[in-house]
């Protein structure tokens, strides 16, 4: 991000050249990013700009059609225990018959290894995330009897559970209602300020604009990255918005709202 | 009236399959494989006569070892199709079904045609038939129930992680097809030992039902697990005890009608999930802090 001059060592994610593929149908082209810790940094774009695809990729859930991501220098299998990862809620199903506990704990797993059960010290890890995310009280319910927030949440805690040093989120505000949304944001935070690097995939321009340290425009290839404040240009985001799809958006909103107010 | 030892020490070793189905079976429900089961189930029957043919002799655990051989393999055809072909998943599994279930009668009904010796008694594969089975057949089959109760215990961790969530078990560093492929096998394994209680059309129900049941009663992994387990037990007693008592009854649909009994039951009367907790009781208000 901002002062890549003093920067000295491999920077914590950098995305060289990477292209992704789904069958023949290209949906990443040629991206080329560096992230450095501490930050909060969002990834943004139009529906289907392949956001959530260079999340999977970084991570090694899809393939690379090219190109190289690497963090701290490392390929991602040799630095796994550090990255921390929170899908889009809608990724599982919710009445699966697991407690809010058994979910945050399976953040603790990579560390266990095979076999070996969650103990105390697993178990007292679990609770803090679970503390830190405000949901310490319905540790014992079934995940499916919560709100989409606190789901969310729920998430959030797995991951912290993780320990890591760089974390990813997909979409982590998506329908989440206003409390959950500070909750969420305040927690992200304390993660930069204890030096941690925080990657999230997002939506929504204003608390992009409000929260976020660096930005990355993505529309299948990257349109733009930096500083929040030099990226988030009209000029950037006409670019990112502008597909020939996304006008056609737009006239229908128009239309929806203009029926809406009749 | 005093029970004859054999059918003692039959009913206990088709309890132990039952229990470790239903067992086995709650897992494969929950990452939704039931239709993988299903394949694999009807696949069995192919392996069983080749393995009469080949070996000319009707001995269970020869016989067995053909029918998982197969299931193994129709599961893999399972795989390739899905990898190299655009076939959806459904359509795939119909395909594998059908066609190794095809081969399966193709033989069997060969068998019975040509009256190889001993070829007679195979149908007990096809709906189950435990009046047949030995002392020593009973042993073998709660032997393999254990087994795989012990691998249960063993992978339930990792199990339970990748069923709930595989993207997240996946970026964490657990190999998903590994343990995908283990509890596929594991199913295809309690269907094999299932067999010569419920037969290749019915043991499905004995992997499927139970956990439907169980999921009603609880709302946690190890609770589903053993309800499960119990609700397999009972139906498969009951199969035995049928089969026992009235001569040529086959025991696969008894333990198939009394699974969906406690099934029904299940949706009616069980607590939060049942139709009628959902009818009288307040619906269980959505927190919302």
């Amino acid at each position: 991000m901002a002062g890549e001059d003093r920067h000295q060592g491999p920077h914590t994610i950098e995305f060289h050249d990477v292209t992704v593929a789904y069958g023949r149908r290209p949906v990443l082209w040629n991206i080329d990013l560096a992230i450095d810790a501490p930050g909060l940094f969002a990834i943004i774009g139009p529906n289907g700009a392949g956001k959530s695809t260079l999340l999977k990729a970084a991570l090694g859930l899809v393939p690379l059609a090219g190109g190289t991501v690497t963090f701290f220098g490392k390929p991602f299998a040799d630095v796994r225990r550090r990255i921390g990862y929170v899908p889009q809620r809608e990724t599982v199903d919710w009445d699966f018959p697991v407690s809010v506990m058994d979910v945050v704990l399976m953040g603790t797993y990579p560390r266990l290894g095979w076999f070996r059960r969650p103990g105390p010290a697993e178990r007292d890890c679990a609770r803090a995330c679970l503390g830190r995310v405000g949901l310490a009280d319905v540790a014992d319910r079934q995940i499916g009897r919560l709100s989409g927030g606190q789901q969310q949440r729920v998430f959030l805690a797995r991951a912290l559970a993780q320990q890591a040093d760089v974390y990813f989120l997909d979409e982590p505000l998506a329908g989440v209602d206003a409390r959950s949304q500070d909750q969420i944001f305040r927690v992200l935070s304390e993660l930069r300020g204890e030096g941690r690097l925080v990657v999230v995939v997002h939506h929504d321009l204003r608390t992009a604009a409000e929260w976020f340290d660096g930005v990355a425009l993505v529309d299948m290839r990257l349109v733009a990255s930096g500083p929040t404040a030099s990226v988030l240009t009209s000029d950037n985001l006409r670019r990112t918005y502008a597909g020939p799809l996304d006008v056609l958006d737009e006239i229908g909103l128009a239309v929806e709202q203009a029926r809406r107010t009749r | 009236m005093t029970i004859p030892y054999n059918t003692l020490v039959v009913a206990a070793g088709v309890a132990a399959v039952g229990f470790a189905a239903g067992v086995v079976g709650s897992l494969g429900v929950l990452r939704k494989r039931a239709l993988a089961g299903d394949a694999a189930a009807h696949a069995t029957l192919a392996g069983v006569a080749t393995a009469f043919l080949v070996s000319g002799r009707r001995d269970l655990p020869v016989l067995l070892a053909g029918g998982l051989a197969s299931a193994l393999l129709s599961l893999g055809g399972l795989v390739l199709i899905r990898r190299f072909t655009k076939t959806r998943d459904d359509a795939a599994t119909a395909i594998v079904l059908g066609v190794s279930f095809g081969i399966g009668i193709a033989l069997l009904s060969g068998i019975t045609a040509r009256g190889i010796p001993g070829g007679g008694g195979l149908e007990q594969f096809l709906l189950g038939h435990t009046a047949a089975l030995t002392a020593a057949d009973a042993a073998l089959l709660a032997g393999v129930s254990i087994a795989a109760l012990a691998a249960v215990w063993l992978g339930l961790k990792e199990a339970t992680l990748v069923a709930f969530d595989p993207a997240f078990a996946a970026a964490s560093g657990w190999p998903v097809a590994v343990v995908d492929y283990c509890l596929v096998a594991l199913v295809a394994v309690m269907v094999v030992v299932g067999l010569p209680a419920a037969g290749a059309v019915l043991v499905t129900a004995l992997v499927v039902i139970p956990p439907v049941a169980a999921r009603l009663w609880t709302d946690r992994v190890g609770p589903m697990l053993l309800v499960s387990g119990c609700i397999g037990l009972v139906a498969a007693v009951a199969g035995v005890v049928a089969s026992g008592l009235v001569p040529r009854l086959a025991t696969g649909p008894m333990i198939v009608l009394t699974a969906a009994a406690i099934f029904f039951v299940s949706l009616l009367f069980a607590p939060r999930r049942g139709w009628l907790a959902k009818r009288l009781g307040p619906r269980f208000p959505l927190t919302v802090e």
